[in-house]
């Protein structure tokens, strides 16, 4: 098949919506302009209409020859796609160096009931795709992703259809919101939204509001925080149905495909042999109730947070391994880790200790020479809380090398297991500081490609012979030697 | 792990990091001037505290200058092995790195002016993380280096 063909004729309807988006933005204002100044007059809103006609007009004439101009071959060995209206552009991507196809459902496509097919390469950058094909029917995206992808895969294995590994279900879609831990980034959109309300609420009225509350304050707050809070995680719940909705992971052969989200659907092809690491993190509202997400490192992958990737939002802690096992089973070891020695801890806690130590140091110079009172010493109630995460650190770090894989174990707030395969570190090293060689110890690292650079695996404060000894052993040449 | 890493940096390279250290404190020393100037002319305070921005910044330019390049050269230490890059560095946190030759993908040499005034050259290596250097060689020394990391490079079968 090298025949040149066209997009589905949505398209057009896709490029002429795309174009308008970015000329609304320049109309926006104008439009606003003329209509205040002239009033809701007939003719304003005559003309207001021709304009958006004409806009309309040109934008559907911008589809259809963008549509026209943009055809997508596959020949014996590589992908070729022709684009631009004015000017012609034309791309060659070698087969063997792509790196994914995934499709994405937007709103339009999807009530068209065609997709988006973008095709990435290992060297891409990471916000664009390399190739993207704006609609295309079901069948033959499913085709063109088979002619792609066959050539990177035996014949034998196109017979039988994906596998479903695990599916997202609804009740477990809400406790992964309820526990997703993203309150905050739900906080900094409200905090937005907030703002745009005061543009639009005259100052006078908030100052009147204000007076009007004052001498409630103490009520008003004990009503608004736990407002803002419950909004904060309706938000974050929110978020996640919206992202992860029908979260479904199925494997044929060595790709593992991602189907996920409410309004948009999207769906991912993640090739096994690009896996360079596996998170597993267990958040601070999860941990207690062993509960587990599980993400993937691939080397220079896709738009999709950047870095990594989400290989499943939720389930249980101890099916984790099992899944691995079907998923990448590469990754599967749940080892016995080594933990730190105990002279770590005094390290940890003090590692957690120091910044709260300044701080409360700070405010209480601070507020004895400039307020002459003793307040500032309240600071130091922090210490404690700070303290105890990093006994918390201290405890949950651990490392093992087992089966040619290195595990970590590692706490930043929430407890986080990483697995990698010695063939797939880039590189790895130890650390020392003055007070780590006067108390043997050392930090051992070792890099994993990912995204856009690299990512690493840390184990802080172990035993200096140990990281010495790791660092060693997980080299090319040499063989396995037990720890 | 091995012993220390056999190769050292061209001893050069302590003359160039003072001179590109003096030129970086010069800046800050600007910045500085600036806000001692103004703390002076606007400032209701003594002095002694009005000139602490231009103070602190003297005695980081001593220890850029004439104590870090000295203690960064004797720790800088390198060597290419059969089988992978051994790297290490650090005056306070000493870093030791190794690299196999396998990940590498390609190699650079380059050359910053000043660097070309004393003809020297940085090593630069990608493997699929990023970037690692091997800054201050002389030119001739960081040319072999390169050649040396790509032919072992290719000599190497993937994993």
């Amino acid at each position: 098949m090298s025949s040149e063909k066209h997009l589905h004729p949505v398209a057009m309807l896709v490029g002429a919506i795309s174009t308008v988006r970015r000329w609304v933005g320049g109309l926006v204002f104008p439009g606003i302009l003329l209509l205040l100044s002239q009033g809701f007059n007939l003719r304003t809103v005559a003309l207001f209409l021709l304009v958006v006609l004409v806009v309309a007009m040109l934008a559907a004439l911008w589809g259809f020859l963008t549509w026209r101009a943009t055809t997508y071959a596959v020949t014996r060995n590589s992908f070729r796609l022709k684009q631009g209206v004015l000017q012609k552009n034309e791309r060659t991507i070698p087969l063997d160096h792509v790196q994914s196809v995934d499709t994405v459902q937007g709103i339009i496509q999807r009530a068209f009931g065609v997709v988006e097919v973008r095709i990435e390469t290992a060297g891409g950058g990471a916000s664009e795709p390399d190739a993207s094909l704006s609609a295309l029917g079901r069948e033959t995206a499913q085709a063109l992703r088979l002619e792609i992808e066959g050539s990177q895969r035996g014949r034998s294995e196109e017979a039988k259809g994906p596998t479903i590994l695990r599916r997202l279900s609804t009740r477990e879609l809400l406790v992964a919101g309820a526990t997703s831990g993203q309150i905050g980034v739900a906080f900094s959109v409200l905090a937005v939204g907030s703002q745009f309300l005061d543009d639009f609420l005259s100052e006078s009225y908030f100052r009147r509001l204000v007076e009007a509350l004052s001498p409630n304050w103490f009520m008003v707050v004990l009503l608004l925080v736990p407002a803002g809070l419950l909004l904060a995680w309706l938000l974050a719940i929110a978020g996640t149905v919206l992202a992860y909705n029908g979260f479904t992971l199925s494997r044929e052969g060595n790709f593992l495909y991602i189907k996920r989200g409410l309004l948009e659907r999207r769906e991912a092809t993640i090739p096994l042999a690009r896996i360079q690491a596996i998170r597993v993190s267990e958040g601070v509202l999860r941990q207690p109730f062993g509960l587990a997400a599980v993400r993937v490192e691939s080397a220079g992958y896709g738009e999709d947070a950047g870095v990594s990737t989400m290989l499943f939002p939720l389930l249980p802690r101890d099916e984790v391994d099992e899944f691995l096992a079907m998923a990448a089973s590469e990754f599967g070891v749940n080892p016995h880790l080594e933990p730190l020695p105990r002279r770590a801890l005094r390290r940890y806690v003090f590692r957690a200790v120091f910044g709260y130590l300044i701080i409360a140091l700070a405010a209480a110079l601070v507020s004895f020479f400039v307020f002459q009172s003793a307040r500032g010493l309240h600071a130091l109630f922090l210490v404690p809380p700070a303290a105890a995460y990093g006994w918390l650190c201290y405890r949950d770090a651990g490392w093992a090398f087992e089966g040619d894989r290195l595990v970590v174990r590692y706490r930043s707030l929430g407890r986080k297991t990483a697995v990698a395969p010695r063939r797939r570190l880039q590189s790895r090293g130890v650390m020392r500081s003055p007070f780590q060689r006067r108390a043997r110890l050392a930090t051992f690292f070792a890099e994993v490609a990912s995204g856009s650079g690299g990512s690493a695996l840390r184990v802080t404060d172990l035993d200096a012979a140990a990281a010495e000894m790791l660092a060693g052993n997980l080299g090319p040449g040499t063989h396995l030697k037990r720890a | 792990m091995k012993g220390e890493p056999a190769e050292r940096l061209d001893p050069r390279a302590k003359t160039l990091w003072r001179i590109s250290g003096a030129l970086n404190v010069l800046l800050l020393l600007i910045g500085a001037s600036v806000a001692n100037w103004a703390l002076i002319r606007f400032g209701d305070i003594s002095i002694l505290v009005a000139v602490l921005p231009v103070l602190t910044v003297l005695v980081l330019g001593v220890v850029v200058v004439w104590v870090a390049p000295g203690l960064r050269w004797r720790r800088w230490r390198y060597e290419i092995r059969p089988d992978e890059v051994d790297l290490q560095r650090g005056i306070f946190w000493i870093e030791r790195t190794l690299v196999p030759l396998a990940r590498i993908q390609h190699v650079d040499t380059r050359q910053g002016p000043l660097q070309r005034r004393y003809g020297l050259s940085t090593v630069v290596f990608y493997t699929a993380a990023g970037p690692n250097h091997i800054p201050e060689l002389s030119t001739p020394v960081a040319a072999e280096v390169r050649d040396r990391i790509a032919a072992l490079t290719t000599e190497q079968d993937e994993l």
